[in-house]
Parts: C-alpha cells; sequence; structure tokens
C-alpha cells in the first residue's frame, strides 16, 4: 500500500512516516501544498493523508483540485482542534475522513486501514456521459451552453440510464426503482417520463439517445 | 381583427410626439405591417386546419426620455435622424407562442417574407443568457411604402413562449428594486426558476407532440 503524505512540520512529518513504514506502508512525505497536488495526480497511492494548513497550497484546495480532476483516492485529513467549519468543507468537498490534532498514532492507522478497506470510492455529484452532465445535488440536465431543471422522477430514471449506459433497463425496474410496488401509477406513465427526457436531451443537442427496445424496456446510447 | 390579441403601446404624449416629430408615424408603421403581416398569416394557418401558433403580442414604441439616454450612452447625436437610420429596436415587438415548435417555425416563416430583411438574430433558448433568460431576438428591416418612396424602418422583435415570458417580465421588475440583500441568492434562484420553466416547456411540447400522434 502506498501512502502519500502532506504535512509540513517537519518532526511530526518523519515520526509519521516511521511508523507508516513501521506498519508496512510504502510512504512519500511532501511538504507543501503544490508537492501534494503533483504526487496526487499521479494516481500512484491508496490514500493521501492530507494537512489542511500548508505553505504554497492549504490542503483544502489541494483536494478540491484533485477531486475536479477526477482523482478518487481516499483522502484523510489532518485538521487542528478548532478547524470545524474546515472540516465540513473538506468532507463535503470530497475528503473521506479527518483527524484532528493531536491524535494518537494507533487511532490514525486504524482509519488509514478502514478507509483502505472500504470499497467504494468517493462518487462525484456530477455524473458526465458524452456532452451531456447531470448534477445529482439539484437536478441539473445541462451541456456547455444550457441547463434545465428536472422533477424528482425524471432525474431518478435519468440517473438509471446514465449510470448503466447501454445496459437494458426493463420499464418494470423503472416502475419498482421509482415509483414504488404499491403505486397506483399506470405503467404507460413510464413512457410519457421517457418522452420527456428524450425531448430535453433533444433540446440540449445531447449525443446521448435513449432507444426503446420493444415490449422489454430501454438503453442509453451515445450516438456519434 | 380580434383586438384581444395585441396590445400595441405608442405614447402619444406631448414629449413623444416633439422628439419622433413625422417619425414616430414610421415607427407605428412598422409595427402595424408586422403585425397584419403575422395575424394575416396566423389566420390562414387556422384555415388550413392548423392550430394558432400565436398566443399574444405586445408591441411598444420606445419613450423619448429612453432613447434620449439611449442615444447619448452610445454617443451618439440626439436626434430622430440617428434613431431611424441607427437604432435597432426604437419599435419593439413581442411575439407569445403556445409551444416551442411555435417560435421556429415563425422565425423561418419571417425569413421568408421576401420584403422583410433579417438584420440580426440570436437564438437565447438554446443559448440562454447566464441570469437564464430565454427568447428568440430577430432585427427586421421593413419596407414602408410612403406616397412617393419607400423608407425602410427597423423593427426588434422578441418570440417566446407564455412561460418564459412570465419569467421574463417578474425579472425585469426584480432587476430594478435596487437593494436586494442576497443578491447572489436570488440571482442563482431565478436561473432556478428561469430552469424550471424551460423543462416545463418541454414537457408541454411533448404532451402536445403526443396528442397529435394520436389524433
Amino acid at each position: 500500500m502506498r501512502i502519500l503524505l502532506a504535512e509540513d512540520e517537519k518532526e511530526l512529518s518523519n515520526a509519521l512516516v516511521a511508523i507508516l513504514k513501521h506498519n508496512n506502508y510504502s510512504v512519500d512525505a511532501v511538504y507543501n501544498g503544490a508537492d501534494a497536488l503533483d504526487y496526487g495526480l499521479s494516481e500512484n497511492y491508496d490514500v493521501i493523508i492530507l494537512d489542511i494548513m500548508m505553505p504554497k497550497i492549504n490542503g483544502l484546495e489541494v483536494l478540491m483540485k484533485l477531486r475536479e480532476k477526477g482523482i478518487h483516492t481516499p483522502i484523510l485529513m489532518l485538521t487542528a482542534k478548532a478547524e470545524i467549519e474546515d472540516r465540513i468543507i473538506g468532507l463535503d468537498m470530497g475528503a473521506d475522513d479527518y483527524l484532528s490534532k493531536p491524535f494518537a498514532m494507533g487511532e490514525l492507522l486504524a482509519r488509514v486501514r478502514a478507509m483502505t478497506r472500504r470499497k467504494s470510492e468517493f462518487t462525484p455529484n456530477i455524473i458526465e456521459l458524452g456532452n451531456i452532465n447531470l448534477n445529482k445535488e439539484n437536478y441539473e440536465l445541462s451541456n456547455e451552453k444550457s441547463s434545465l431543471r428536472l422533477s424528482n422522477k425524471e432525474f431518478q430514471m435519468l440517473e438509471m440510464l446514465m449510470n448503466n449506459p447501454k445496459r437494458l433497463i426493463s420499464t418494470e425496474q423503472f416502475m419498482e426503482r421509482i415509483w414504488g410496488y404499491d403505486a397506483e401509477a399506470e405503467i404507460g406513465v413510464i413512457w410519457v417520463y421517457i418522452s420527456y427526457l428524450r425531448k430535453k436531451l433533444e433540446s440540449l443537442d445531447a449525443n446521448v439517445k435513449i432507444k426503446a427496445v420493444r415490449g422489454v424496456g430501454y438503453t442509453l446510447e451515445e450516438v456519434r | 381583427m380580434q383586438q384581444a390579441k395585441y396590445d400595441i403601446e405608442c405614447e402619444t404624449l406631448l414629449p413623444e410626439h416633439e422628439f419622433y416629430k413625422e417619425s414616430f408615424v414610421l415607427l407605428e408603421g412598422v409595427i402595424i405591417e408586422i403585425i397584419s403581416r403575422l395575424d394575416f398569416i396566423r389566420k390562414y394557418k387556422i384555415t388550413q386546419n392548423h392550430k394558432d401558433p400565436i398566443e399574444h403580442c405586445k408591441a411598444r414604441i420606445e419613450s423619448a426620455e429612453s432613447m434620449k439616454e439611449k442615444l447619448r450612452r452610445r454617443n451618439m447625436p440626439v436626434t430622430v435622424e440617428s434613431t431611424i437610420m441607427e437604432i435597432y429596436d426604437a419599435a419593439d415587438i413581442c411575439v407569445l407562442c403556445t409551444f416551442l415548435e411555435d417560435i421556429y417555425w415563425l422565425v423561418n416563416m419571417l425569413k421568408k417574407q421576401q420584403d422583410f430583411q433579417v438584420i440580426e438574430e440570436k437564438d437565447y433558448i438554446r443559448n440562454p443568457k447566464p441570469n437564464g433568460y430565454r427568447s428568440y431576438h430577430m432585427i427586421l428591416q421593413v419596407p414602408l411604402h410612403l406616397g412617393d418612396r419607400i423608407q425602410k424602418v427597423y423593427c426588434a422583435l422578441q418570440i417566446r413562449t407564455m412561460a418564459m415570458d412570465c419569467w421574463a417580465s417578474l425579472e425585469h421588475q426584480l432587476k430594478y428594486k435596487k437593494i436586494i440583500p442576497d443578491q447572489e441568492t436570488i440571482t442563482g434562484e431565478l436561473k432556478r426558476c428561469a430552469d424550471d420553466i424551460a423543462s416545463t416547456d418541454l414537457n408541454f411540447q411533448t404532451i402536445w407532440d403526443m396528442i397529435k400522434d394520436i389524433q
């Protein structure tokens, strides 16, 4: 397991490196935010430990830039005890965990173990497919020039389609997942919502298209 | 003529007549010319068993006050001549359509009118402004036949759905309320409303398409 450690206090850094190595991790230590970003972008690490107060670029900015570039490596933030706001911002920006200073070495090691156990990587709030983005936070469907706001059910249907491109999703699956088993809605409602979504994708000049497989269901395909 | 379909708002007050002089009639003329063309084509379309594409038209001539202000801002001579020759939107028509498809039908139809010249067009529906504003904008140059000559006059057109118009009217009113706390939140919320409305317009169009298919 490879760990990137970004911590500007030399003494603390040296101690951490020694202990992590002792626990069979390979560790690269950097001492400022700019280096942390460069090393982090290489995607060579299983975990990144990121101090927030660092010279050149602060830890939160490094975190934001890494997530923007699509780097999903698990990140543990080191924060000062008083910096609750930093923890909230950090976690919301895609950090996986935090530890406030001063901390016990045992706890740091346990958190690193826990993070590497977690299979699911950080999933971004925006699903991209072709020239289209779907924002999971505000249900916005957009291209470069324009955006539309989807209704709750439209969003859920398109989310299923965009998370599973080219995979067939049956009318019943939509019905069960979104409307629920005991919904009074008729099955025809699925076709109506598919029509809404098709019209919206078309209006945004999307290069993805919902195709119907007669009597079975729908797939989302890229068109060229 | 169904009066209710057209609102023509021309200030016939003293300041307007003093500023525009005989050109006021030209601006009124270009509005009447375009609206009567729209009205005729609309009625003919209905006789062909088509749906009426136009809900309503609003027209206005810019007040003398704000026209003078506009000329000053652009460092142009504050005269009626520069207004008629250089300003595209002294006369302004807003056409409200039922469905999105009607807007594009109307745009194509206007482009095909042999005597009208399209000077400018901007599709703010496919390319909305950052605040969320949507409309199709066109500047037309229309020949007016006078007793002894032809005078070409500009007119600005904004073509949009009723839903888009609802948003534009409200946003316009809020823009003039100078002191608003949380400006950013308000702007963001207005943008969200615009994107909501655009989504609803597409749903209306989808439903209309379904009804047409069934018929």
